[in-house]
């Protein structure tokens, strides 16, 4: 059984503002415990496309990467890798980083230099096995900006996702830090939006899952495990990032969760955005708990959890 | 030189070539020149505009003068509406302090803008060139450029590492009609660009001997592969010392209080030091430069160059801008040099040397050598600076500067662009001055900081005054009476010159 943390949004006051409870979570969770002098430390986050909306606020990140600073007296990393389908005609590094510019993600308000995981076209990056025999993909190329990083933060905006039903740690940590090129093989096919409402067959999605949950492993490799994982719990939108447009959230805005296995994690960031809210599950046509069950059998973390709360 | 004891540098000889992997890269990363690549100019002279640097008023500022140059030399007609534009620049080594200011950048990016282009700024990694590098990484990079003050802010769009985060972002492209290379690998943020405008700051250089557009192509857009291919690494013998570092078997070893740092400066692990010399395997070299710039740095001679080396890599640089050049359609690419602090060295160097000369201004132009060469001619004809390294090698006005400060002249690197057909050397030189009118004036005057263009910034503060009259409603000013008598002697006596 593996342990969440969870730092809920009750009872704000002059010292339990947003990053009073961040740094709250940091500590409690042991977001940089591992983390040592010198270390570069690259965080993965979620970048919003032009027209979505909900975009993740820069300083909820900036709170972790002056801590991570801190500790590794080393500047972190900010990245995200391209987004792959063009849909703005825009999917070029400099359009990706403007685009970035414009939702306020800087430097001086995320604390890190931001860049481009995979480089300007998104596909610069090494490939690292997925660990298994039984392994569909047998490597993944992992972004030039993660890969040659000494460790991982996965700092995630959980949404509905299409395809893998939440976006958190899980994706994050896998599918999301892959070259473009990667990505392209994982998709296998498959586009990563529905807009008319009609799903791909349950099979292409199964295959697409595994995948990405295999990606999980070259990323793992490739930092030699040192990776730990942040859900924010906050403007819970249908649409990921990705998308350029947003609905209206669909849960409350909960708080955050930090755990160092993103099975758990994902397990219970579902468990607590669909008690709040029951129809999530009928909404994102995804079985996410068989998702969260397969992501255990393969490995990947425990099905199993406690909540830890902090508040 | 302290009397060291000094052994032979004791190799580890090469039983064959290194053996790479070429076949499957080139494969997957081709990128096949633009039909209707070439110079602006097939024959004759090419235009090349000229803006001295001095200033007396309003139009002659040096960043309303660069922007009547882009204008006057057609750059603007580089791209179309909706192109994605490169705006080459060198983002500076850390500590560097003679690098172009970055208003000079801003002001061409705005008018990229303002002619419907999509500008982005690019700057490719370097190799490790010596042990403090901070170029070779893109994060370092970053933010060495952001210390310079070269940010998205301060340009006004998105300032960007053309070969990714290591350097490996890339595309190879073929040059046949090279002298020496005959492929290079140019950074993908350069090589997808519809149109590119170079903004060249024009100084000395180490190896090319001069820096200018033409080493922004030739070095400044080429990837790791590209700098490597272009450093002319592994050709020839490792005994020739051309594609590999000479060491001179005067490393007096660790008696050298630098041999640590020579030890660690090499990336691959390739030397290392012993009682009173090195051990030297060069099938790990891939001449990065890191070893022996960083003996030469130290003030030592154990690692160094061969002097044939220098124009070898010159033209090879040539060759390698002309694989840039080929990333584009002809006239898609402009270029303006900035003869500002004309410095020995190259802005990849930690430092700055006083400058040669003084200022001399701004070149424009779409033919890469006229330009160079318009600038290279200006700036040998200008005095020399005092206290420079000129000086003291005993340049005079129109001597070759560089080839008497850095050892060869740069005019062989011309010639070979020439050759190749990155442009011609003769030019026509037309010397823009800015006539001063009300117009003229208001031309270039606080467009993007909120002002309305041309439009005077006063007639906005009569509003504010009009509401709060900061100098009235706090009168009378405490001060002393007024006399006429102490007001037109007084100052006298805090006068140093007054009689």
């Amino acid at each position: 059984m593996s342990e969440v943390v969870w730092v809920d949004t009750r009872q704000m006051s002059f010292e339990n503002s947003i990053r009073h409870k961040l740094l709250r979570l940091s500590e409690a969770a042991g977001i940089i415990e591992d983390l040592l002098e010198s270390m570069q430390v690259a965080v993965k986050i979620n970048t919003a496309e032009e027209g979505y909306e909900y975009g993740l606020r820069p300083n909820f990140i900036q709170v972790f990467t002056e801590v991570m600073e801190e500790k590794t007296l080393k500047c972190p990393l900010i990245c995200d890798g391209q987004r792959l389908v063009d849909y703005w005609r825009k999917a070029r590094g400099n359009t990706f980083l403007k685009t970035a510019g414009a939702r306020g993600y800087s430097k001086e308000t995320l604390g890190g230099l931001f860049l481009l995981n995979g480089g300007f076209s998104g596909d610069e990056g090494d490939l690292y096995p997925c660990g298994s025999t039984e392994s569909e993909l047998g490597g993944v190329e992992v972004g030039a900006a993660v890969c040659r990083a000494d460790a991982l933060r996965v700092l995630s905006h959980v949404t509905l996702h299409p395809l893998f039903g939440i976006n958190g740690a899980l994706l994050n940590s896998g599918f999301e830090c892959l070259s473009g090129r990667a990505r392209t093989r994982v998709l296998q096919g498959l586009s990563p939006y529905i807009f008319n409402g009609s799903r791909p067959g349950r099979d292409q999605v199964n295959g697409f899952q595994r995948r990405a949950l295999e990606s999980c492993f070259g990323v793992r490799t490739a930092v030699e495990e040192r990776i730990f994982y942040v859900n924010y719990l906050w403007d819970v939108t249908p649409q990921p990032e990705y998308y350029p447009f947003s609905e209206g959230p669909v849960a409350e805005n909960i708080g955050f969760l930090a755990s160092n296995d993103p099975v758990a994690l994902d397990g219970a960031t579902w468990a607590l955005i669909t008690k709040q809210n029951p129809a999530i599950e009928e909404m994102v046509g995804v079985d996410v708990p068989g998702l969260i069950r397969t992501a255990a059998d393969m490995g990947l973390g425990s099905a199993e959890w406690s909540i830890r709360q902090i508040s | 030189m302290a009397d060291y004891k000094c052994e032979p540098t004791k190799w580890v000889e090469m039983s064959q070539p290194v053996d790479g992997g070429r076949d499957t890269y080139q494969t997957k990363s081709w990128h096949p020149p633009k039909e209707n690549w070439g110079p602006f100019t097939t024959s004759g002279t090419a235009p090349v505009w000229f803006a001295e640097a001095n200033a007396t008023n309003w139009t002659e500022s040096m960043i309303c003068k660069a922007k009547d140059l882009f204008y006057e030399a057609k750059l603007n007609e580089c791209f179309d509406k909706g192109d994605e534009v490169a705006i080459k620049i060198h983002y500076g080594e850390w500590n560097r302090t003679a690098i172009l200011r970055p208003e000079y950048i801003a002001a061409i990016v705005e008018e990229v803008k303002a002619c419907g282009g999509n500008p982005y700024v690019v700057n490719d990694t370097t190799l490790s060139y010596h042990i403090f590098n901070s170029m070779a990484y893109s994060h370092y990079q970053k933010a060495g450029a952001t210390r310079h003050g070269y940010t998205d802010a301060t340009f006004g769009c998105p300032v960007v590492v053309a070969d990714g985060f290591a350097g490996e972002d890339d595309y190879r492209v073929d040059i046949p009609d090279g002298l020496i290379l005959k492929e290079t690998y140019i950074g993908r943020a350069v090589a997808e660009a519809d149109a590119m405008i170079v903004l060249a700051h024009a100084r000395g250089h180490a190896i090319t001997m001069y820096g200018g557009a033409l080493k922004q192509l030739g070095i400044g857009c080429q990837s790791k592969r590209g700098k490597y291919i272009t450093h002319l690494a592994h050709w020839g013998d490792p005994h020739d010392a051309i594609g590999w570092p000479k060491f001179t078997d005067q490393c007096p070893g660790k008696a050298c209080k630098f041999h640590q740092m020579c030890d660690d400066s090499c990336p691959r692990g390739a030397h290392h030091v012993v009682e009173h010399g090195k051990v030297w395997d060069p099938s790990k070299c891939r001449l990065c430069y890191s070893c022996q710039v960083t003996c030469i740095f130290s003030g030592m001679t154990g690692i160094t160059f061969e002097e044939n080396y220098f124009p070898n890599a010159m033209i090879a640089h040539a060759d390698a801008a002309l694989g840039a050049l080929k990333c584009f359609e002809k006239g898609k690419v402009g270029y303006i040099n900035h003869a500002i602090d004309v410095v020995p060295e190259c802005d990849c160097f930690p430092w700055a040397g006083l400058a040669i000369c003084a200022d001399v201004g701004l070149f424009a132009g779409k033919d890469l050598v006229a330009v160079e060469m318009a600038t290279l001619d200006a700036i040998d004809k200008m005095a020399i600076s005092p206290g420079s390294v000129a000086e003291e090698k005993g340049c005079k006005p129109g001597d070759d500067k560089f080839q008497m400060v850095n050892g060869f002249s740069p005019r062989i690197t011309m010639a070979a662009a020439e050759k190749i057909g990155l442009g011609g050397q003769k030019y026509e030189l037309i010397n823009y001055e800015p006539v001063l009118s009300p117009e003229s004036a208001a031309r270039w005057q606080v467009r993007g900081a909120g002002g309305e263009k041309g439009k005077a910034t006063t007639l906005r503060l009569r509003e504010t005054f009009h509401r709060n009259d900061l100098a009235t409603e706090v009168q009378p000013f405490r001060r002393t009476d007024y006399n006429k008598e102490w007001v037109f002697s007084e100052w006298k006596k805090y006068d140093p010159f007054s009689k």
